[in-house]
């Protein structure tokens, strides 16, 4: 009952030829930060003549790229946090109770995903130095929480129905709580959902450069893509920097995913469908 | 047993405040701000400063006032285009790629990764790496059409308004394939494998196995991907503005209404004059645009959810 | 059930606490808007007692860095306790960063100004301290002022740079090929064909960035109208965009096509600029700004700069200058009066010559000389042979901007949606929705 051999002949020609394509410029852009500028130039399809990781000591000589690291990381983890729990918490009041307002809560949060967000960045810097955030990490955490909050509503909650009531009720009749329904029987059964959800946050709030700008001034407390915008005013000619840099900036990245693809995707293909 | 329906009484007070941090902090810096900034459009300015009320003039402005108007359609038009073909290259292979790893072909852990791996990438560094590969004298297609003898076929992508728009949108799908593949995936495999089988079993199979059984089995997903598709196609901003800069360059043949918005609400880079009160008029245009629609797919989805 | 109750405490101290945020925020948006402290404030409040003060400077200068902690060096040794935090945004970015800041009362104390309109739009509005009779603005003339000067005669800068943009050309390849250096438009043609015919690209030329375009037609454009008589015309609105002087101007820029690398509508800035530093193209119509870039990129490159030739009989070559922008003091800044000392010291004589010479720039201040001879090159011509580069120093208002209105309905005459002729009404069209001779 096997598919014929040319069918599937067509099916892994047609998935690997994709994957190469998807692969390909992660590669050029690998390959070119070892090229020297002239190379990449002249022989733009050919590999590096020698490996070469003078851009890359270069950078890191000149950059805090470590500072930048480890603000990233600070200000996506603490974000990712947040919207997890409290995306939680509203998605489970959402998905789990029957009070007449809970359309109107959904479509309030829904709009958040549909107003071009940098409308408000006046008001938004405004509020920021209120409460005395800018300039700060948490600047960037309040609004990317904010942002992530609508999408994973609406993932955590579409999933939350899947389950089954009967998980709950025989809960509450052996005297649980909300709170413990929600963290003892819910949310185990959630981690793919769970997972999605911070992947999506986790690489928006990573790769954001708009907020950092407008938010942060002091070169320490920058985030990796600002830090590589800069980057290209700096060494807009010379190339092989720039690709080492870009190389620099999105490695962690890469890195992170792959090490931990097997439970992110997981979580994703799971998790992204109620 | 007495005390149930009490002690039922009691949890269901608390549960009032679950949706309070989410509420509180999405109220706070995302609806307020935005709420305040749609007061903009009411305004006239003077470059960055705010003069009097003048209530819709603005948006009247937008539609009739030359050359905002011919903008403005030609930037919806776009968005059209880019939903469009979004919809059909970027989802239609997503959807392929995706029953082929759901048939667990060799290596298919590896090809999700590599499938998804462009997305993990900041949109700056995909503007500019495509910007390259599409450069018309050392970029990676043209170099590759000149060796294959095709030089006729070479061109120069992102220069041409013929081209330009499509080369963009066809990045953007590069880019936006993975996600929509994972959740097509997730579609496909909480069908229950009893269904599947029972049908191999009649003799259905290949692209009659699609159609007939999967297909239908998938409208969640499939409505799902086409509200974010949607959403994002008409929001549509960064990858452009990486690529061609806030004009929509060449011409205004990349323009979007997001673009057309960024440029006259913060004056992009090469025109200095910056028009806040009608950006501001424009933004709100197109919160209504994609409000409404979206509404529509979404009653779309409860009904389907109810049959 | 103790957890329970705590976390909900937890819960709704943290939401009372972000919401009582947000009401202490109605209050203070409606106070003055500077109140809270900027990042530069905080450190010190006067410099009378000899306490340090720190300003931060704003600008699109990314690739300057490394420059400017030499010019704040110099600085601090007649200012010791004024510290200067250099901060770049890209350019492209940098309007956007910098409007926000000032709508809300913030931004760096010293500004790099846009030039003329732009620039003078935000003095206008009240984001910028006026300067009148700051010790020595008085070395500028007075068509370098106009470019941060505002309507009501306030000063808001002290201009920083002028840019001067002519024909850069390879003088290795001219020699190698026995060119001269044009002196009229048909002999520009003529060395243009023959580099042609000796398969070197004439012009390292692209289309796709619009800047590069109003740049280019500033240079090359009054080769078409004529220089200074034309422009003077123009400006007391006895002539016309669309009068066939300036159709000619047009005309000529879509005349070089033959000349430029081959898919040049998806060329852009970069790439233009690796052409002529690798030596596959022979000419480049740039500024002088473009001179330190080209001999990083490629040392051995024998630079050589020239005016562009007239087409019009008897009418002599011109180069085309504005001045790039000005150092501006914040008017919410809290440190004004320092601010002002250093640019003070930027119209100085030593501050000329570092920026001449380190930034490979012109220096608007007169008397300085720069040691490159390329750059000493650029500024006898902009001394010589200038005429204003009209889409910034004149053209750069309306909204669109009559400069963007160029820039695209340039890519429209290359990509053959427009001629000349309807270009030049594109132009006029907009011209007419704002400009008061």
């Amino acid at each position: 009952m096997r598919p014929s051999l040319s069918f599937r002949i067509i099916q892994h020609t047609t998935g690997y030829l994709f994957a190469i394509l998807s692969l390909y410029p992660v590669f050029l852009m690998v390959s070119s930060s070892f090229k020297t500028t002239l190379e990449i130039f002249k022989e733009p399809l050919a590999l590096p003549k020698k490996l070469s990781f003078a851009a890359y000591e270069k950078l890191l000589d000149q950059l805090p790229f470590g500072t930048y690291l480890w603000n990233s990381v600070f200000v996506s983890v603490i974000s990712v946090v947040i919207i997890l729990i409290s995306c939680s918490l509203a998605a489970y009041y959402i998905a789990r109770t029957s009070f007449k307002w809970n359309g109107a809560l959904m479509f309030i949060f829904l709009l958040g995903m549909m107003i071009p967000i940098k409308l408000g960045i006046v008001p938004m810097f405004l509020l920021m130095r209120d409460l005395n955030l800018t300039n700060s990490p948490w600047s960037l955490i309040a609004i990317y929480s904010a942002m992530g909050i609508p999408l994973g509503v609406m993932i955590l909650s579409g999933f939350f129905r899947t389950l089954p009531k009967e998980l709950e009720e025989a809960a509450k009749i052996d005297g649980c709580t909300d709170m413990q329904i929600l963290r003892r029987i819910i949310l185990p059964l959630m981690r793919p959902a769970l997972g999605t959800v911070m992947i999506i946050n986790f690489v928006t709030a990573w790769n954001d450069f708009f907020f950092p700008l407008i938010f942060i001034q002091s070169e320490l407390k920058k985030t990796i893509p600002v830090g590589m915008m800069s980057l290209f005013g700096e060494y807009a000619s010379d190339w092989s920097t720039l690709f080492a840099g870009l190389t620099l900036a999105s490695l962690p990245m890469i890195v992170m995913f792959i090490i931990a693809s097997r439970q992110f995707m997981d979580g994703m293909t799971a998790g992204a469908v109620k | 047993m007495a005390d149930k329906p009490k002690r039922l009484q009691r949890n269901r007070w608390s549960i009032h405040l679950f949706p309070i941090p989410a509420l509180a902090i999405y109220l706070l810096f995302i609806i307020y701000p935005i709420c305040a900034a749609f007061s903009y459009s009411l305004y006239d300015w003077k470059g960055i400063k705010k003069l009097e009320f003048i209530g819709f003039q603005n948006f009247k402005n937008l539609f009739t006032l030359e050359p905002f108007n011919t903008m403005f359609w030609n930037a919806l038009e776009h968005n059209v285009i880019y939903f469009v073909v979004q919809m059909v290259v970027q989802n239609g292979i997503a959807f392929l790629l995706a029953y082929l790893v759901f048939q667990k072909i060799k290596g298919s852990g590896f090809l999700k990764v590599a499938y998804f791996l462009p997305r993990l990438l900041s949109v700056i560094v995909v503007g500019f790496l495509w910007k390259l590969i599409l450069n018309p004298t050392y970029g990676t297609i043209n170099v590759l059409l000149d060796k294959l003898g095709l030089d006729s076929w070479t061109m120069p992508w992102l220069g041409d308004p013929s081209t330009a728009l499509i080369s963009i949108i066809l990045v953007n799908s590069w880019f936006g394939v993975g996600l929509s593949l994972l959740i097509f995936l997730a579609g496909l495999q909480s069908i229950p494998t009893e269904v599947v089988e029972a049908s191999r079993l009649d003799g259905v199979r290949g692209f009659r196995m699609i159609r007939t059984i999967i297909l239908p089995l998938m409208i969640q997903p499939i409505i799902m991907v086409t509200v974010l598709t949607f959403i994002q196609s008409f929001e549509a901003f960064e990858l452009i503005y990486a690529m061609q800069g806030s004009m929509g360059e060449p011409y205004y043949s990349t323009d979007t209404m997001a673009v057309f918005f960024y440029r006259t609400a913060f004056g992009g880079s090469s025109s200095d004059s910056v028009a806040i009160g009608l950006g501001s008029a424009l933004a709100v245009v197109m919160f209504a645009i994609i409000a409404i629609i979206s509404a529509a797919f979404l009653a779309l989805t409860r009904k389907v959810n109810q049959e | 059930m103790k957890r329970v109750y705590s976390l909900g405490t937890v819960v709704l101290l943290s939401t009372s606490l972000v919401v009582s945020g947000c009401g202490s925020n109605n209050k203070a948006n409606e106070s003055s808007p500077s109140n809270s402290a900027t990042p530069s404030a905080s450190s010190s409040a006067s410099n009378g007692s000899g306490e340090k003060v720190k300003l931060t400077m704003g600008s699109w200068r990314t690739d300057d860095k490394a420059v400017y902690e030499k010019v704040f060096a110099e600085f601090n040794k007649q200012y010791p306790n004024i510290e200067i935090d250099f901060s770049p945004t890209k350019s492209t970015e940098y309007n956007t960063v910098l409007n926000t800041a000032l709508q809300t009362g913030e931004g760096p104390d010293i500004i790099h100004l846009r030039p003329y309109a732009a620039g003078i739009g935000l003095g206008d509005s009240g984001f910028i301290e006026p300067i009148n009779g700051l010790p020595g603005l008085e070395v500028f003339p007075a068509d370098v002022m106009a470019a941060s000067t505002g309507k009501d005669g306030n000063v808001y800068g002290v201009p920083m740079a002028l840019n001067t943009v002519g024909i850069m050309y390879n003088k290795k390849i001219f020699k190698d090929n026995n060119l001269e250096v044009p002196k009229t438009w048909d002999e520009l043609l003529k060395v243009s064909q023959s580099l042609k015919d000796n398969k070197i690209i004439p012009f390292g030329f692209g289309a796709k960035d619009g800047w590069i375009l109003s740049m280019t037609q500033g240079a090359i454009g009054p080769a078409g109208y004529g220089g200074n008589e034309f422009v003077d015309k123009l400006l007391k609105g006895e002539k016309k965009f669309t009068d066939e002087e300036y159709v000619q101007s047009l005309q000529l820029m879509k005349d070089l096509v033959p000349y430029f690398p081959d898919k040049f509508t998806g060329i852009g800035y970069e790439d233009m600029r690796t052409f002529f530093a690798t030596e596959q193209a022979a000419m480049y119509v740039l500024g002088d700004f473009d001179v330190g870039v080209i001999q990083t990129m490629n040392p051995a490159l024998e630079l050589g700069v020239f005016p562009i030739p007239s087409k019009v009989a008897g009418a002599s070559p011109t180069v085309s200058t504005y001045v790039d922008g000005s150092y501006a003091v914040n008017a919410a800044s809290k440190h004004k009066e320092e601010a002002k000392k250093f640019l003070e010291f930027a119209t100085s004589k030593e501050f000329g010559n570092l920026f001449a010479n380190e930034m490979k720039r012109v220096s608007p201040i007169p008397g300085v000389t720069a040691t490159d001879p390329v750059i000493a090159q650029f500024a006898e011509l902009a001394n010589t042979a200038s005429t204003p580069y009209l889409m910034v120093t004149n053209f750069n208002s309306g909204n669109p901007t009559t400069k963007v209105t160029l820039e695209n309905s340039m890519q429209a005459l290359y990509l053959n949606n427009m001629d000349a002729k309807k270009v030049a009404e594109e132009l006029q069209k907009n011209v007419d929705t704002w400009f008061k001779p």
